[in-house]
């Protein structure tokens, strides 16, 4: 257990955002499908970012998961948005979620 | 009656100091115009250092004049200025606010000049549905913005309030727009 924690601590160290958003996630939502898309240079030098690196500061985020079930958009938002605080305190600047449950996407 | 020059007025602080009253600045800036000055919570950076003799007879605690010529206010910030942002004071200024205007978006950049996209989908989506709304731009105050995403619990920009309550940010707005839920909530605010 011991190991695992610090393994998943080093990964961290070593992974990209993108990959820290997804295993952060995981583990908690048990999701279905989850993408992750770096979108940061869609944003480079606009109002509030000028001057700072334009890196892994805005993400999409496309998550399917059965936690989300009975759950409103905000709710669903703010278990996210929960999960990433750190993210956020570290440079995370915007995210856009699309958050369903399977059963939202069957029939799609 | 609410100045619809709100978020255009934050612009410029410098400017607008010197050339209108204290008393007329708050009167055209709703949300201003419920900070009390006794409060430790300080719009900063909103008034130039030649006002400083009539703003520092106002502020009668927590502040402290820098090097720099904006007053500050020190009660509310921690090292990084965000630990601490949400002090009660400015919890009932927010309540207010949210609670006086049916529809408040606190976003990046002004109605008129959004500086942000997703604020900017914001703002297009409401205008085209002919809401009257209030907007603040966040970028101008860092204490605000701080204390705003603990109050709302929601770490990004825009937010948008209805009737006093959270909605959601710019991905569940668009959302309620395309279902219709949007705008029957509106409606029922506004007619409310």
């Amino acid at each position: 257990m011991g190991s695992r924690a610090a393994g998943a601590a080093v990964m961290g160290a070593i992974l990209s955002r993108g990959g820290r958003i997804k295993q952060k996630l995981e583990p908690i939502l048990e999701p279905t499908s989850l993408e992750v898309e770096d979108v940061s240079y869609q944003h480079a030098g606009h109002e509030g970012l000028k001057g700072t690196a334009a890196t892994e500061t805005h993400f999409n985020l496309k998550i399917v998961s059965p936690k989300f079930e009975g759950q409103s958009l905000v709710k669903r938002h703010r278990l996210v948005y929960d999960l990433l605080s750190e993210e956020f305190k570290n440079g995370l600047h915007a995210l856009s979620i699309v958050a369903k449950t399977p059963a939202e996407t069957e029939g799609k | 009656m609410m100045s619809m020059a709100t978020s255009q007025s934050l612009q410029s602080p410098f400017s607008i100091t010197s050339t209108i009253s204290s008393s007329q600045f708050r009167r055209t800036n709703p949300l201003l115009g419920h900070f009390s000055f006794k409060a430790a919570v300080c719009p900063s950076g909103l008034f130039a250092k030649e006002n400083s003799s009539r703003t520092a007879r106002r502020h009668r605690a927590g502040f402290k004049r820098r090097s720099s010529t904006a007053l500050q206010c020190t009660a509310s910030h921690g090292p990084t200025g965000s630990t601490g942002a949400l002090t009660p004071e400015l919890k009932a200024t927010l309540d207010k606010f949210i609670t006086s205007n049916k529809v408040v978006l606190f976003m990046k950049g002004t109605k008129d000049f959004p500086q942000c996209g997703f604020s900017n989908t914001v703002v297009q989506v409401l205008k085209s549905l002919n809401v009257p709304f209030e907007t603040f731009n966040i970028l101008e105050n860092e204490t605000l913005r701080q204390g705003l995403k603990q109050y709302s619990s929601w770490p990004t920009f825009p937010q948008l309030y209805i009737d006093g309550e959270f909605f959601g940010g710019c991905d569940i707005t668009i959302e309620a727009y395309k279902s219709g839920e949007l705008q029957e909530l509106l409606e029922r605010a506004i007619c409310s």
